[in-house]
């Protein structure tokens, strides 16, 4: 394949070689009308085909073009301007403002504004801009793209769980997601079996467009859902004329961004006897010295355990030296997309039509994706008046699953290994127990297999009659159907299905959410000067979700792997749950004399998941923009194009919780094979919205002739009546309850710039940066509670009024004693006692997994037909905790191997470091402390793309419309102080509930690292 | 005029659209019944009890997690944790932290079913007249045992003198239907939820039938109810409950079986258990097999090695040397090999050697002798009668026969003994060593700020 691709890239240079057309070169200036400055970077297109340049720096071009010809002259912000070429050989031209469309098209709620009529702050992104990332989900391929919106793969494993945070965490107890909102309908976005995320079953090379709308004015008209932000996903639609085809082919190959140092047999026998040793030493025996004291010493039981792990080999002559890690990583990673795309249609009737086969081979082991998906998006004109539509979309997803971070079958584990220890034995079977320290989990590449299946089909139908040429209605129905299958089969050689002779596992889960939009649009115009539109209507969604589980054991074979085979079938259970929410909103645009811009909107939302005395909440917003470039003392103002100011205020809800957490009830249990009944939940029937006020205040600008365009804003957004989960005294015979209660701040600034650097004939150069800054503080708890301090042993993260969710308290590590090897724990919070034992140590912040803040940069260059983009994503201030620390950063404390850091412990009084004395299984520094966090800062190159366009009259020739090919990095360089894996890491076992989904953040816990893929590509358009 | 039509179909087509919504946004959760329902028939109630059940079996209570923090507590260098769960090394360390989580659900499931309990016995009149002393005395049994359970865990040992101002846990005796600031309950002394333990199983033993499927019955409450005594070193009582319990299992058919280790791993209960957790792969939970057991029959990985210093406490040719096999890569005991078994909680073994030990203390012979009873236990292994007996070989018997089940750190508290440290051989916990008691989880203490932490836990 990847051949092929390169022999074709060959044979298209060696086209490119043969000379141009006949016809002559037109030169010219574009000037800007509005300030009389040239214009860089306007687009000069002959019409009818693709051959065309871009004006540079002093707005001047050259193009060669036949006197038959016409030249179009587009920019964004300016209306385009034709031209025939006849005899000229010079033409200037004046590009006139586009006054209605101040830049582009931005979709919101319920309508569409153009940007320079937004009082409120959305961010937007092209789908164009993403299309071909190699990565399963959008919200990957977003991540480091738009401002205040933090983007996290929570491990290299595909087809899982993505973090996005939209201006900070909101809520403690209830959910941060944002809602996603695709061609009108909200979807669902989390719920899947196990790990699964639904988001991978979305093609995003449909996607026109992605709107983020992140202060109130743009949420509130999604009301009790909007506290996160909201995601508007649009998918594309046919423009009329001829049909055009497009077709894309991408191969890459994929391996882990980083790995971890370990040690080798010789170092790993070293520490191991050393750590018996020393114990030995310390009770007062010397078994090397006096072979008396060897039996029963440490020493004799580490050797033993050696002699254990050495299987059929021997650990004293270093013949055996396994690499555990390498085991772990998938050699044969990488990614396959196939797409094809039809568009176009008529006056009447316009479609877009797709289909693409994605495929991600894993970086880790038995751990592979694959997605078909086709959509049909048609739009067809009744009559003058009405206008009707579909968008139909269906997908298969297939995952081959890996088990959550903490269990013994994930492939990363097997770094717990002894590196003495063979991987097979004389006979050629896979080691396990007790030869291996642990379970080994290659046994599950043999004897195992997980499959999780999806269905997914989104589709939306519409119709919109225009009453008047002001007053216009669009009704939508629109259906969310996700079915998705979860089939697994432990041998019975797994750590799984060891005991029972295999163990199997069907689930099934349906998940059918409908919605409808029901809304009026009028718009008017008055007096020239006022410009209304208003927007009222209202919607009703409901989401059902049936879930079976049936569990068996006993198989006959490995090879009969489903259920029917199983002779006991052990635990079976079907399940159902739903929620609906009815709503009524409004959005009112007002505009006086195009610079003083009003908005106000609202949205009053029920929903089922709410207290029989609060089922509804009232969510308005409201805001002001001022555009003061074009007042009389601004306008034409040397270099400054706009400069608008604006600033909203307004309320958003939040109703991520259960659907019936205000009930008193009784659920069902079983004792003996009978049937009983156990309280659950006390009743809480005034449980409502959780509401977060926000203020934003923002600049736009542009700068001459907008070669430099930037948006700032500062936010402020205040969370109250948190939906939080209350601990209650477990003496009452439960153990929370949900209530409204506890207040939770985000705070920052967010800074966006657009620089077009150089624009000339043949080379351009453009740069988009974007910077936000978060402040979360955690202001209130329920009365009395000044925090929830960790829940877990292993880890530290816990809530405190002051600080920013999930902050790391516990133990403040204070190095070894370099007298005696100890590790040293600070024993009071000025740091200036410390104490060995670790009971003794004083509790403390140390250390916070949010960052300080997050930035991004892409920078877009072309040269004649070649481009490269490059975008730096970073994310800075955070730290992460090691949770596996210790087991492989514990200095020798047990059979686990060690990263190579561990080798320099402590041996002898007067050693400095920071490694502990080996001394098996007393741990000597491996309880949770910051011993285990490291500084979680990373900037990484993340996509790099090269590209060339063939000429297109070669292409022509071909009678083709459009080729490129492209080379594509992503993940290519990260650089981090970070001391694990890779410092995109949020372990995925530990969201148990959505509380501790909100909290457990910054754990690496054996932990995939992400894959870094290189890949080559080629679209063809005709 | 067209227009307005369309306008008036449409707007009434919203406003019809919208009546049917508003009657979606009242729905009721498929899986789960309203508080009320639940305790409003005979039928239900009895559900509920079932459900009272299912919190005692729980893992982290009679499920095998009390029995293993005993046997962790207890260590005394003759075992060795070698798991990598850091709850139960905590307790092996005796270093156990406030948010461990282990002991933080075995308080939180201990007190759902005390508070299931108060709402059966708040019910009880809904119940058929016919069953109502049984589910009463049910009731009784279940919140009895948990409280006892809870106070040899949570509070200094009876032992430590003081009963009457050291503190257990707190009592609550009626049911929680809305949570309010009086749920902020402080812990009661030893001695009180002691005498509330002795209040509801002796009312439990009078009024349980002896036979009653697997739940509780006369003998099986007269048999915690000597646990209790002896506890409390009331021998006296303790010789006469365990007799009771004795006579009314053996009434039923309970005998010991013939031989040691098939008292262990059996398929059903066997005649010496009066009283088990029931498991099977419907209820799979049983962490004693879970940490003790090994790969090859569905445990962890052997997360609990047996020591020589144990091993060499037998005398040669003791059956119960049996338990003892090599199973990956270490020395482990059987009794909790097999998945899928019952929880063991009391075998009529325990009793034989409680009447023994408290008929040695009081100089009695109620039932037999000591020297019957122990040479009853020492026949059944194969071990040589004895003539005579003392006190120290009573208590040996017992720790052997009973070895592993959940026993050991209670009985070195009651019988004022000590225990090693597993790494430093010079460091010994005395019996009310404050390191071998339980903190009051965490989670509690900050709900309720009238909880007083165990000394020692930074309270």
């Amino acid at each position: 394949m990847k051949k092929s691709l390169l022999s074709i890239a060959i044979l298209l240079l060696i086209l490119t070689m043969e000379s141009m057309a006949q016809s002559r070169e037109v030169s010219g200036t574009v000037i800007s009308a509005e300030d009389d400055f040239p214009l860089p970077g306007v687009n000069v297109r002959i019409k009818g085909t693709t051959r065309g340049t871009i004006t540079d720096i002093d707005g001047s071009y050259t193009v060669s073009a036949d006197a038959s010809e016409t030249l179009v002259y587009s920019y964004i912000g300016f209306l385009s301007q034709e031209v025939e070429v006849g005899d000229q050989e010079n033409i200037d031209v004046i590009l006139q403002t586009d006054a209605k469309t101040l830049g582009e098209v931005v979709v919101v709620g319920f309508g569409s504004v153009t940007r320079g009529d937004l009082t409120g702050n959305v961010a937007s992104l092209k789908g164009a801009e993403i299309q071909n990332i190699p990565v399963p989900t959008f919200q990957e391929a977003i991540q480091g793209r738009m401002a205040g919106v933090f983007v996290e793969s929570s491990s290299g494993k595909v087809g899982e769980g993505v973090k996005i945070r939209v201006r900070g965490t909101t809520s403690i107890s209830g959910g941060n997601e944002p809602l996603y909102v695709i061609d009108g309908i909200p979807m669902n976005a989390g719920t899947g079996i196990g790990q699964s995320n639904p988001m991978a079953d979305i093609n995003f090379n449909d996607i026109e467009s992605f709107e983020v709308l992140k202060d109130a004015s743009a949420a509130a008209i999604y009301g009790a859902r909007a506290s996160n932000g909201v995601v508007l996903i649009t998918t594309k639609t046919g423009a009329a004329g001829r049909t055009k085809f497009n077709v894309g082919i991408q191969r890459g190959v994929s391996s882990p961004t980083r790995r971890n140092e370990f040690l080798n047999s010789a170092q790993y026998v070293e520490l191991m006897r050393e750590a018996g040793y020393n114990n030995d030493l310390r009770t007062g025996i010397d078994p090397i010295n006096n072979p008396g004291d060897y039996p029963d010493s440490d020493l004799e039981f580490v050797e033993s355990r050696l002699d254990r792990h050495s299987g059929h080999t021997d650990w004293r002559d270093g013949s055996v030296d396994t690499d555990w890690q390498e085991q772990a990583f998938n050699p044969g990673a990488g990614v396959t997309n196939v797409n094809f795309s039809a568009s176009g249609g008529d006056e009447r009737t316009r479609f877009y039509f797709s289909s693409a086969y994605d495929k991600q081979d894993g970086i880790m082991i038995r751990n592979n994706f694959e997605r078909i998906s086709g959509r049909l998006n048609l739009d067809h004109k009744v009559s003058d008046r009405f206008n009707i539509g579909a968008n139909f979309s269906l997908a298969r997803t297939e995952t081959t699953r890996l088990p959550e971070d903490n269990q013994f079958n994930n492939p990363i584990q097997l770094v717990a290994l002894a590196p003495i220890t063979p991987i097979r034995d004389q006979d050629g079977m896979l080691y396990d127990r007790p030869v291996a320290t642990y379970y080994n989990n290659l046994i599950d590449s043999e004897n195992a297999e997980w499959l999780t299946t999806s269905f997914r089909n989104i589709s939306t139908i519409y119709g919109e009659y225009q009453f008047t040429d002001d007053l216009r209605f669009r009704s939508d129905f629109a259906v969310d159907i996700l079915n998705q299958n979860d089939e697994r089969f432990f041998g019975s050689r797994t750590i799984t299905g060891q005991g029972t002779n295999g163990f199997g596992s069907s689930r099934w889960l349906r998940l059918f959410n409908y919605n409808t939009n029901n809304y009026f649009t009028y718009t008017k115009n008055f007096q020239e000067k006022h410009q209304v539109e208003a927007v009222a209507g209202m919607s009703f969604q409901r989401y059902d979700e049936n879930f079976t589980q049936v569990d068996g054991q006993e198989f006959p074979l490995d090879a009969l792997r489903t259920l029917a085979s199983a002779a006991e079938i052990t635990d079976g259970e079907s399940t159902l749950t739903y929620n609906t929410f009815l709503s009524y909103f409004t959005r009112i645009n007002y505009k006086y004399d195009d610079k003083y811009l009003f908005t106000f909107s609202a949205r009053y939302d029920g929903s089922s998941r709410f207290g029989d005395n609060n089922k509804y909440g009232f969510f308005p917003a409201a805001s002001v923009g001022w555009i003061a470039s074009e007042e009389d003392f601004l306008k034409g103002k040397e270099g400054l194009s706009l400069l608008k100011l604006r600033a909203s205020y307004g309320l958003t809800g939040n109703a991520e919780i259960g659907n019936f957490d205000h009930f008193g009830l009784y659920g069902p249990v079983s004792y003996g094979l009978l049937p009983g009944l156990n309280p659950t939940q006390i009743p809480n029937p005034n449980l409502t919205w959780e509401t977060t006020a926000q203020l934003d205040i923002g600049v736009e600008f542009g700068l001459f002739s907008d070669r430099i365009t930037g948006e700032i804003d500062y936010y402020h957004k205040d969370t109250r009546d948190l939906l939080l989960l209350v601990p209650v005294p477990g003496t009452t015979g439960f153990r929370s309850q949900r209530q409204n209660i506890g207040r939770m701040e985000n705070y920052g600034v967010e800074v966006v710039l657009n620089s077009a650097n150089y624009a000339s004939q043949n080379f351009t150069w453009n740069s988009n940066f974007n910077f936000a800054r978060n402040i979360n503080r955690v202001r209130e708890l329920s009365e009395d509670q000044t925090s929830i301090p960790p829940t877990s042993s292993r880890f530290l993260n816990g809530i405190f009024i002051g600080e920013s969710i999930g902050v790391f308290y516990g133990p403040k590590y204070a190095g070894v004693d370099p007298s005696n090897g100890d590790a040293l724990y600070y024993s009071n919070e000025e740091l200036t006692e410390t104490t060995n034992d670790y009971n003794e140590a004083e509790r403390m912040v140390v250390g916070d997994p949010n960052p300080a803040f997050i930035a991004g940069i892409n920078n877009t260059l072309t040269y004649k037909n070649f481009d490269m983009s490059f975008l730096f994503q970073g994310v800075f201030g955070n730290d992460i905790y090691e949770g596996g620390g210790g087991f492989y950063a514990a200095n020798g404390d047990w059979f686990d191997n060690s990263t190579l850091r561990q080798f320099d412990r402590w041996q002898n009084p007067g050693d400095i470091t920071d490694i502990p004395q080996a001394r098996l299984g007393a741990c000597n520094g491996c309880n949770a402390s910051s011993r285990y966090i490291s500084d979680g800062s990373y900037v990484r190159l993340k996509t790099l793309t090269f590209g060339y366009n063939i000429p297109s009259n070669v292409v022509e020739r071909m009678r083709l419309n459009t080729v490129r090919i492209y080379f594509l990095a992503q993940n290519l360089l990260t650089f981090t102080n970070y001391l694990g894996w890779d410092p995109e890491v949020n372990a995925d076992y530990l969201g148990s509930t959505t509380q501790n989904q909100n909290v457990f953040q910054g754990n690496d816990f054996y932990s995939a690292p992400q894959a870094r893929t290189f890949s080559l590509g080629i679209n063809v358009g005709f | 005029m067209k227009k307005i039509y369309i306008y008036l179909t449409s707007f009434s087509l919203i406003l019809l659209s919208l009546t049917g919504c508003e009657d979606q946004l009242f729905l009721t959760p498929p899986q789960s019944v309203d508080q009320e329902i639940a305790l409003n028939s005979d039928a239900n109630v009895k559900r509920v009890l079932v459900g009272a059940y299912a919190d005692l079996r729980d893992i982290s209570v009679w499920g095998g997690r009390m029995l293993l923090y005993s046997e962790m507590l207890g260590a005394n260098n003759e075992i060795r944790w070698e798991g990598t769960f850091n709850q139960p090394r905590e307790l092996f360390n005796k270093s156990v932290f406030t948010n461990n989580t282990f002991i933080t659900e075995s308080w939180l499931v201990g007190y759902s079913a005390i508070n299931i309990c108060n709402n059966i016995l708040e019910a009880i009149n809904v119940v058929d007249e016919a069953d109502r002393d049984r589910v009463r005395g049910e009731a009784l049994f279940i919140r009895g045992a948990i409280y006892f359970e809870l106070a040899r865990f949570y509070g200094l040992p009876y032992s430590a003198g003081n009963t009457s101002s050291n503190l257990a846990v707190p009592i609550v005796l009626t049911p929680t239907r809305e949570v309010s600031p009086e749920d902020q309950v402080a812990r009661n002394t030893v001695e009180e939820v002691y005498q509330q333990v002795i209040s509801d199983l002796s009312t439990a033993e009078e009024l349980l039938p002896s036979i009653n499927g697997f739940f509780a019955r006369n003998y099986v409450a007269a048999a915690i109810l000597s646990r209790v005594y002896l506890q409390m070193e009331n021998f006296g009582e303790a010789r006469d409950a365990a007799d009771r319990a004795i006579a009314l299992s053996t009434a039923q058919e309970k005998r010991l079986v013939s031989n040691y280790m098939s008292a262990f791993n059996t398929e059903t209960d066997s005649p010496e258990d009066l009283f088990t957790i029931q498991v099977n792969t419907q209820d799979p939970g049983n962490n004693m097999h879970l940490f003790y057991s090994t790969p090859d029959f569905g445990g962890r990985d052997g997360d609990v090695t047996i020591l020589n210093s144990h091993v060499n406490l037998y005398e040669s040719g003791d059956e119960r040397l049996e338990q003892f096999q090599i199973r990956a890569g270490d020395r482990r005991t059987d009794k909790w090999r097999d998945q899928f078994r019952n929880v063991k909680v009391v075998r009529l073994a325990e009793m034989y050697l409680t009447r023994a030990e408290a008929n040695f203390r009081e100089g009695t012979a109620l039932g037999a002798t000591p020297l019957e009873d122990i040479n009853r236990i020492r026949e059944r292994v194969s071990l040589t009668e004895k003539t005579s007996i003392t006190l120290e070989e009573i208590l040996m018997e017992r720790k052997l026969e009973l070895a592993h089940e959940g026993h050991n750190i209670h009985d070195v508290k009651r019988t004022r003994g000590s225990i090693i440290d597993n790494t430093d051989n010079s460091l010994i916990y005395s019996y009310d060593d404050a390191r071998l008691v339980l903190p009051i989880p965490q989670r509690e203490t900050d709900a309720n700020p009238n909880l007083t932490q165990n000394p020692g836990y930074g309270g």
